[in-house]
């Protein structure tokens, strides 16, 4: 402080005082209208929306932005009669098998790379990054041409079935990758403590790793929820009937049909945004940081 | 004294090996499976004529279709890249004799190095002539009841073709062989470094036949070209343009290095030097944008189209949201009362599923009178837009607005495309805000205080402290956003409307509708590969240029 003091300039007069004072405070307030302004332009789309997805269809389709009275029907319209119920819970069965299969794998694999040492190793997971850059629309055909021979020649149909939907996506480089940089972390000495008591890669993977990550293991959760809750280019692929149909799919399809439906059309919207709004405020500091850290999003 | 095959010591290690392998396997099956197995599937697929099913094989014509003569530019250019990269392991081969001194036994590795590339080329070729065997038991199969014991059969059978087998005999022979003179390779040389010794002589040897294969493939390809125009009675005119754009783009490069250096020296010639290669990169840039259009026209009309709408959109969002989302960011940096509260706001757009926010806009900014946007432009006394259903060039409309004509080059991007990109800039405005503040967060705040005491005021803090600082964050941010504008797809795809006539479909959306409404299974996938060397080149140049310039503190 003291130092601070002693470069201050030198003394200001009582009028120049309040000049600075004044500055300060038109500061403040522009900042905060720019910020109130940048705040309002986020979210008055979904205002809109919320408003909408409450009027009658003359209203919704009129100029109204108040609805007179709240049809809350709406919801249960969508939800009923232009089968967001079936999407929706496709997409949570999609969701789950997903995150089950793509997180036991991937610790699996990071903790295979980050703290055993055998021939290959680092050639292999090189390859694997180097996937990475591969943008989706080269893979896309391939994937689909593979996925349709694997339900023609095996048990089950994988076109419009969960296996399309959800195996090509278990495997996730990056996953691996932000786990083996965690796992690495871990000091070799609990590894050694651990197994004078006798336990294997696998119980100390299960007793003291993962408890250690639990913060990598929500950011992959995470990253990994909302990339199958938002795909869009691969489920409109794989699937031609509503059985497997997830919600972003149903709803693209709702917004090219029922296009007049405006007010059924903004709560299906609601209804494809609830869950993932959900998340993000119960885990809004993991959930930013593990978007930020990946910079991925569909 | 018996001696045990394997110690306790081997045979715990061979274990530990085991149980690695193990846990990789499942992930490690299914990014090969679904991620590096397709890159080669898919160029097999550009291959070939391939709607819905296999049709008969094209070489490079789905290629040319496309970009045509830039594809024997490119096949050319990645040639000489191969070769050229084999000369540089050679080097870095024959640098490493110097400095380590095996012994000149040491080149003896060539053999075996050269023999198992061999191997690896015939692996390839048996993978090659095995793919279409087993993909076609899926239509064998079609109609019976499938049983395990049928698709076993089957599997037999595809793996049977007598040219199949012939292949992996070949494969066999050679591995064996190569196997035989490593062994014997490595009882003459021996040496701790061995191993790495013969990856180099390996690598080396799979990469030089590679471009002599390239080299061979374009020469064949571009001779034969030669011969249909001769029968024809037309110019092709492909080696003059691969020349001319060769030496466009060696100027360009050449210029550019002649330039960077240039300014390290203070003499006299390195003001020669900069004339020297302002003059080269006029001359190259010349060259290509002479040659430029001439090639635009003969290729396919949808796919440059794509690229130049791809161009807008990069154009049109990149700058707009790193200028703002910065400017935001050192708003909300200050702490003040509710800032948490801000941050987690203007993060919602970007956090909200592609499709329903897309949805949103796609209402918003509809061309009926009653939308939002329009009411709002009613209220300031204009007239309603098409907005998402405009195909018009956003200039050309303000010219007409203004009574003046346009030619229509100058159009620029469609007023639906404006739509998009103004959603585009609202969803990732809190993205790049959100990463401005953590790097702002690692800016050390002595600095700033140092300029405070010499007096900098707001914006000289701003521009000669914080900007710098930020570059890298700045650097990070653009190369993740245009490299996002050529993967963009989900919001495009929502938003498109045949009404727009196509100015909105950017390269992805290019290649999906060609892939998905037109099924074109083969030249969607040459497209996907014109995209995947455009991303390439663009990370390789993004790095080039701007490497140097950013400053890391």
């Amino acid at each position: 402080m003291a130092r601070s003091r002693l470069f201050s300039r030198p003394a200001v007069t009582a009028e120049q005082d309040a000049w600075l004072q004044l500055k300060k405070v038109l500061r403040v307030f522009f900042t905060y209208a720019i910020l109130i302004l940048g705040m309002l332009i986020s979210i008055t789309p979904f205002i809109w929306m919320i408003l909408t997805s409450l009027m009658t269809l003359g209203e919704a389709q009129g100029i109204r932005w108040i609805p007179s009275t709240l049809h809350f029907e709406n919801y249960l319209n969508a939800w009923d009669e232009a089968e967001f119920s079936e999407y929706f819970f496709n997409s949570v069965y999609i969701t789950v098998i997903t995150l089950v299969g793509q997180v036991t794998f991937s610790t699996l694999a990071a903790y295979a790379f980050a703290r055993i040492e055998f021939p290959g190793r680092d050639l292999i997971f090189t390859v694997m990054l180097s996937t990475m850059m591969i943008p989706a629309m080269v893979l896309i055909i391939p994937n689909f041409l593979t996925v349709t021979w694997l339900g023609r020649i095996g048990p089950i149909n994988w076109i419009n079935n969960w296996p399309a939907l959800t195996i090509p996506f278990m495997g996730s480089v990056f996953s691996i990758f932000l786990l083996k940089q965690f796992f690495a972390q871990i000091p070799d000495e609990l590894y050694d403590s651990a197994r004078i008591d006798g336990a294997g890669h696998l119980r100390f993977l299960w007793t003291v790793v993962i408890p250690l990550a639990k913060a990598p293991m929500m950011v992959i959760i995470v990253l990994s929820f909302i990339g199958s809750w938002n795909a869009l280019a691969w489920p409109l692929l794989v699937t031609n009937s509503p059985d497997w149909r997830p919600i972003a799919v149903g709803l693209n399809n709702f917004v090219d049909e029922a296009g007049q439906e405006l007010n059924l059309m903004m709560a299906g919207t609601f209804i494809t945004i609830i869950p993932i709004l959900i998340i993000y405020f119960f885990t809004q500091k993991q959930f930013t940081e593990s978007i930020a850290r990946s910079g991925l999003k569909g | 004294m018996k001696r045990r095959f394997f110690t306790g010591r081997q045979l715990r290690q061979l274990r530990e090996y085991l149980t690695a392998y193990l846990m990789i396997a499942p992930a490690t099956v299914l990014i090969f499976a679904f991620g590096i197995f397709p890159v080669g599937f898919a160029l097999y697929v550009s291959l070939h004529k391939w709607r819905i099913k296999k049709g008969e094989f094209r070489g490079l014509t789905n290629y040319l279709k496309a970009i045509d003569n830039l594809t024997y530019v490119l096949l050319f250019a990645l040639a000489l890249g191969a070769i050229i990269a084999g000369f540089l392991i050679l080097r870095r081969i024959i640098l490493r004799i110097r400095e380590e001194n095996p012994g000149n036994k040491v080149w003896l590795l060539t053999i075996p190095g050269a023999a198992l590339s061999a191997a690896a080329y015939a692996f390839v070729r048996w993978s090659v002539l095995l793919l279409p065997e087993v993909l076609a038991i899926a239509d064998k199969i079609w109609g019976l009841e499938k049983t395990r014991q049928l698709f076993m059969g089957l599997l037999k059978e595809a793996f049977l073709t007598p040219r199949v087998v012939e292949a992996w005999r070949l494969f066999l022979g050679s591995l064996l062989i190569s196997l035989i003179l490593s062994a014997a390779a490595f009882y003459l040389v021996r040496g701790m470094k061995f191993f790495q010794y013969l990856a180099q002589f390996f690598l080396a040897w799979i990469v030089l036949p590679l471009g002599g294969g390239l080299l061979w493939v374009t020469f064949q390809d571009v001779q034969s070209a030669y011969q249909t125009a001769l029968e024809e009675g037309t110019d092709p005119g492909i080696w003059p343009q691969v020349i001319t754009i060769s030496c466009g783009v060696l100027l360009l490069i050449g210029a550019w290095k002649l330039w960077s250096r240039a300014a390290d020296q203070r003499h006299t010639w390195s003001f020669l030097a900069r004339i020297v290669a302002a003059v080269g990169l006029l001359i190259g840039a010349w060259l290509l944008i002479g040659e430029l259009p001439r090639v635009i026209a003969s290729g396919d009309k949808g796919m440059w189209n794509g690229l130049k709408v791809t161009a807008f959109y990069s154009l049109g969002t990149v700058p707009f949201q790193l200028g703002f989302s910065m400017f935001l960011a050192i708003l909300l940096f200050q702490n003040l009362w509710g800032s948490e509260l801000f941050r987690m706001l203007f993060f919602l757009p970007y956090v909200t599923p592609t499709v329903a926010s897309a949805a949103i806009f796609r209402q918003l900014f509809s061309n009926r009178y009653q939308a939002p946007v329009n009411q709002l432009l009613i209220g300031l006394g204009l007239e309603p837009l098409q907005w998402v259903r405009e195909p018009q060039g956003i200039f050309s409309m303000m010219a007409d607005a203004a009574g003046i004509g346009l030619p229509e080059w100058a159009a620029g991007p469609s007023l639906a495309l404006v739509v998009i990109m103004i959603y585009s800039i609202w969803t990732y405005v809190g993205y790049d805000t959100v990463i401005y503040l953590a790097g702002l967060g690692n800016i050390s705040t002595a600095i700033i205080e140092a300029a405070e005491i010499d007096g900098a005021g707001g914006w000289e803090k701003f521009r000669y402290i914080i900007f710098p600082l930020l570059s890298p964050t700045t650097y990070f941010l653009s190369l993740i956003a245009i490299i996002g504008t050529f993967k963009a797809f989900s919001h495009i795809w929502v938003m498109r409307q045949g009404s727009a006539l196509g100015t909105t479909d950017t390269f992805s959306v290019v290649i999906f509708s060609e892939f998905f409404e037109k099924l074109r299974y083969g030249y969607a996938s040459a497209l996907a590969f014109v995209l995947f060397a455009i991303i390439l080149s663009l990370t390789l140049i993004n790095q080039r240029l701007q490497g140097d310039r950013v400053f890391y503190g």
